[in-house]
């Protein structure tokens, strides 16, 4: 199985890679990980005054799917809103990366891990942290 | 669980004969028999247990193995050159899974109506083991002296054995959420171990 360009472009050239002060009030820190591969991510926001995404940073230690997914992650957040953040969705990362079936899990811990960042952050700040499905819904 | 203990009698498709369903050979008429629809420790005459002798497993399976050696079928038809086959990939499946605790402990808790799954897509929530498994992989990432790796190599080997106690001694006691939950954690920990050891070999070697 070859790894697609953007993968590879992510893996080797990973964005936003490093940490963010978790105890920070303005910061929401996700940590998943997956049975399938035995991996963990952890993804960090930092969120401005206005409730926009100013920085994202992430760790991630698996394989060059997770990493790339959650590189890619991290650069789409940034400017959006919590709720415009939360709604991105797992299927849009496995497209952009044309991740193959095997590796789809690692897009849905990308997506689980931005979604937890956001419930820490609105634990964190005493938001409701349902307001994204109401958004939605 | 009972059901499996309790040998099923299927006819053999060659005399008609009763012949139990784990039997590789109808005592009847000799015939190689197809692998029944059996669990792996019935397979492998094994009591189904987390618990395993290392050595009664590996002689059960090479002994089965012989007796479904080609060469004992080079002049049989095409029909139990097909079973022998079939019976041999049945038997390595059924090893495959059961010599690795892992695999076994999985297997042993679909088997109990219990199953964990370790494929699964979804993300495990628990905090506690995934800040854990965070540090110790970081630690392992920035460990840069061979001592170093050598040791946390080490204390990750033992990490995953002591898990291997704990899953025991949770099935022993009945206990199937807490096996399920270590097993998850055994995932973790053998993939842990991988990483220090394949680290500490990229290591080793660079320093000669």
């Amino acid at each position: 199985m070859a790894y697609s360009d953007k993968v590879v472009d992510h893996y080797e050239n990973p964005r936003n890679v490093g940490a963010l002060d978790k105890e920070s009030s303005n910061v929401g820190t996700g940590l998943v990980g997956a049975p399938a591969c035995g991996d963990v991510m952890k993804l960090q926001i930092k969120v401005s005054a206005e409730g926009i995404i100013e920085d994202a940073k992430f760790k991630t230690f698996g394989c060059g799917s997770a990493i790339a997914s959650s590189s890619l992650v991290t650069e789409w957040v940034k400017g959006k809103t919590l709720d415009e953040a939360a709604a991105i969705k797992n299927t849009e990362i496995a497209h952009e990366l044309a991740l193959p079936p095997v590796k789809i899990h690692c897009s849905v811990l990308a997506e689980d891990a931005i979604k937890a960042a956001i419930a820490d952050y609105r634990r964190k700040a005493g938001l409701p942290e349902d307001e994204a499905e109401k958004a939605a819904g | 669980m009972n059901a499996s203990a309790v040998a099923q009698l299927v006819p053999c498709w060659s005399c008609k004969g009763p012949v139990a369903s784990r039997a590789l050979f109808c005592s009847v008429c000799g015939a190689v028999q197809g692998p029944g629809a059996i669990d792996h420790f019935t397979r492998l005459g094994l009591r189904p247990t987390f618990e395993i002798d290392q050595d009664e497993l590996e002689r059960q399976y090479f002994g089965f193995q012989r007796r479904l050696h080609p060469d004992r079928f080079a002049a049989k038809s095409a029909k139990e050159r097909a079973l022998s086959q079939s019976q041999a990939t049945a038997l390595n499946e059924a090893y495959e899974t059961l010599k690795d605790p892992l695999k076994r402990s999985a297997y042993l808790l679909s088997l109990l109506d219990h199953p964990v799954d370790l494929t699964a897509c979804g993300t495990i929530n628990d905090p506690v083991l995934l800040m854990e498994q965070m540090e110790k992989r970081e630690a392992i990432a920035e460990a840069d002296t061979p001592d170093a790796i050598t040791r946390l190599s080490a204390e990750a080997d033992t990490e995953v054995l002591a898990c291997q106690c704990h899953i025991s001694a949770a099935f022993a006691a009945g206990d199937l959420d807490e096996a399920a939950h270590l097993t998850i954690r055994l995932k973790y920990l053998v993939k842990l171990a991988d990483e220090a050891r394949t680290r500490k070999t990229r290591m080793t070697r660079a320093m000669r």
